[in-house]
């Protein structure tokens, strides 16, 4: 084959021809760029999120529902302004047989001034109230063991980090320490945001001192931990038969549900901003079409003359098209490098870390960039290569 | 080399008993809106090998086109085209373009060499059309000397090289694959007399040794130097 003259002569024209083909190929570097670090922050963000959730996708949420039914009304609410709408134990007791055998766990949940250690300033910091049977199920400890006293407590782990808290530091709960002295007994695992309960900045306490401090014997929310995910479904929907019976009195959440719907929504809007940059990358491929017309055009006579001493349609051709992937390669692939340095600043400055960055799932945005990148070039390089290998070799001689 | 695909071998085996180039009634017609333009009326005549032929005749008489024919960029509206006992009439494009870069050595008027090759490169184009990229100098450095163009401008590219030069390379170019027949439209159209005269000899000299060659010239000192004038008027020989 003689593909390696016209390789060649592509190659020198593209070099003659520097200043435009630099701007054709930044066209493509920029789309490529668009392309692969939106797909890389995309994907890095639904890591991200998902990483956080992780631990909570295997759960049913039970709320008392927002909206005025006048059901469910009871406690007069705790001192630390958690919602006057409650679940009440009965409520609790028929959302823990419908759900059996998935356990039911109540859940308390308020906030309130606390004080470490004498002199320090107040602070205000959320408080969870849990049977003590159910936090082995719900909570991991990363240190000291779990709290069964009505005089301890559990930390979150930043809790724990900001305030400077060890287990066996004390904590003075309420204003000036009104509502008692707690021990820390252990210091939970982080976990990240969640939907059953964030403990991470919280304390958690035993129902009973809960209910005693914040005069409360009802629950604010119902966390179904279900064994076999496949039944979440069912779970959730056994729930809201049994208890919006007659009137709307629960929410009930399905996280798994929610998670799909929320990662639903993230890839929508990677979709979309990925789009955007591949509009960017059709611009760069018309301007690539533009500049191999131009070329096609001055290199009319050219074309004539290889014609005429030999040169066959397709040779012709394949010189034009090689040209055009030249341009769509070099380009897509200085794109892909830079989209490696742009997706890793995007990444350090919207997420914070860059750990999702060198993970196959977003690596493959870039192989899509590249790829898309480089099929853009050669597509729009058909037409003018089409357009050189078919003119008539005689007008093609005798254009000056 | 890689074995020639059977068709080509066909139009390509060279038939030396045959004459290099017959026209029987050739007729060539332009259709056009205003009406169709005869530009060859029944044209019979027939180069044999070594010849060297000069094509006279007034402006729009047809030497163009009847250079077109010849060099298999076209194909006749009636009659019969041989090349070396081929007949060309009803070829594929494919096929004339093979024909074209085995058994044609084409010359323009504006030399047309490719700018973005040099010297070597230029000449060895058709040769590499045929066997691929690597096939080498010996034979491109064979054929620049014997169009006597000076060793050290191997290298350079065409805008280094003077008319003279370049006209060199270009029959250097059409040589290279050893056609039967060397077509050269106004050789010396767009040089000096003095240049013009030294082309006119190297080409006086490849025929000695053997090539054949048709020229299209206006001049009638250029045209001295072939053995015989084809001199058309209207799309007919006159002589
Ligand atoms: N592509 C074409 N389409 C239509 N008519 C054409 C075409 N080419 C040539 N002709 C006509 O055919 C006739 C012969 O033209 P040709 O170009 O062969 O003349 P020529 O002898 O080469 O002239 P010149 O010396 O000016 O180059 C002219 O009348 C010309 O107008
Ligand atoms: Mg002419």
């Amino acid at each position: 084959m003689s593909g390696g003259i016209f390789f060649e002569i592509a190659k020198r024209n593209i070099r003659i021809h520097m200043l435009r083909s630099s701007l054709a190929m930044l066209g493509i570097i920029i789309g490529v760029v668009a392309i692969a670090s939106m797909g890389i922050l995309g994907n890095s963000m639904v890591l991200a999120v998902s990483e956080s959730l992780r631990t909570v996708g295997d759960s049913v949420i039970i709320t008392p529902h927002v909206g005025g039914s006048a059901h469910g009304f009871g406690g007069g609410g705790g001192i630390g302004g958690a919602s006057s709408l409650t679940i009440t134990e009965q409520d609790f007791l028929q959302i823990k047989r419908v759900s059996a055998p998935n356990i039911a766990i109540p859940v308390l949940q308020t906030s309130d001034r606390m004080k470490l250690g004498v002199g320090s300033d107040d602070i205000v910091a959320a408080i969870y109230g849990l049977n003590p049977d159910d936090v082995p199920d719900l909570l991991n400890l990363k240190e000291g063991g779990y709290n069964r006293a009505n005089s301890g407590c559990l930390v979150g782990s930043k809790f724990a980090e900001d305030h400077n808290v060890k287990v066996g530091s004390r904590i003075a709960i309420g204003t000036d320490g009104d509502k008692g002295t707690l021990r820390v007994t252990g210091i939970i695992e982080e976990r990240g945001m969640a939907f059953d309960v964030s403990t991470d900045s919280a304390i958690v306490v035993t129902r009973d001192w809960f209910g005693g401090a914040y005069n409360r014997n009802d629950y604010d929310k119902v966390v179904v931990k279900v064994k076999n995910l496949d039944e979440i479904a069912d779970v959730k929907t056994a729930i809201e038969k049994q208890l919006n019976r007659r009137d709307t009195i629960v929410d009930v959440m399905d996280t798994r549900k929610t998670m799909e719907t929320l990662f639903t929504a993230f890839g929508q809007i990677t979709t979309f901003v990925t789009a955007i940059g591949g509009i960017s990358l059709l611009v760069a491929g018309v301007s690539i079409l533009n500049i191999m017309m131009m070329s096609v055009t001055e290199r009319i006579k050219e074309i004539g003359i290889m014609r005429s001493i030999g040169a066959q349609k397709q040779e012709v051709m394949w010189m034009f098209l090689y040209e055009a992937l030249i341009l769509g390669v070099v380009g897509s692939l200085i794109g892909g490098v830079l989209s490696l340095v742009g997706g890793y600043a995007i990444s350090s400055m919207m997420l914070n870390t860059t750990k999702y960055l060198f993970v196959p799932s977003s690596m493959v945005n870039i192989v899509y960039g590249v790829t898309f990148g480089i099929i853009i070039c050669l597509i729009c390089g058909i037409y003018p290569a089409w357009r050189a290998a078919n003119l008539n070799p005689i007008d093609a001689l005798r254009h000056e | 080399m890689v074995p020639l695909p059977e068709t080509e071998q066909k139009v390509t085996a060279i038939m030396d008993d045959q004459p290099v180039m017959v026209f029987r009634d050739v007729v060539k017609i332009y259709p056009l809106p205003a009406g169709d333009v005869t530009a060859l009326d029944r044209v019979s005549f027939q180069v044999d090998r070594g010849e060297f032929i000069s094509v006279m005749g007034p402006s729009g008489s047809g030497k163009s086109t009847l250079l077109n024919l010849m060099g298999c960029l076209d194909t006749p509206t009636a009659g019969d085209i041989y090349i070396s006992g081929t007949r060309i009439g009803d070829m594929s494009d494919e096929e004339l373009t093979n024909i074209r870069r085995d058994r044609i050595g084409f010359t323009f008027q504006h030399f047309n060499l490719f700018p973005l090759l040099n010297v070597i490169e230029n000449v060895t184009f058709s040769l590499m059309l045929r066997a691929g990229k690597d096939v080498g100098t010996k034979r491109a450095k064979e054929v620049l000397r014997s169009v006597q163009l000076e060793e050290h401008l191997y290298t350079h590219t065409p805008t280094e090289l003077s008319g003279g030069q370049q006209q060199r390379v270009a029959i250097a170019r059409a040589l290279i694959n050893d056609p039967d027949i060397l077509l050269c439209d106004e050789p010396t159209g767009n040089l000096d007399s003095k240049t013009g005269t030294g082309i006119m000899e190297l080409m006086t000299e490849l025929n000695r040794k053997g090539t054949t060659i048709i020229m299209v010239t206006h001049d009638q000192n250029i045209a001295s130097y072939s053995n015989r004038t084809i001199r058309i008027s209207d799309g007919r020989i006159v002589a």
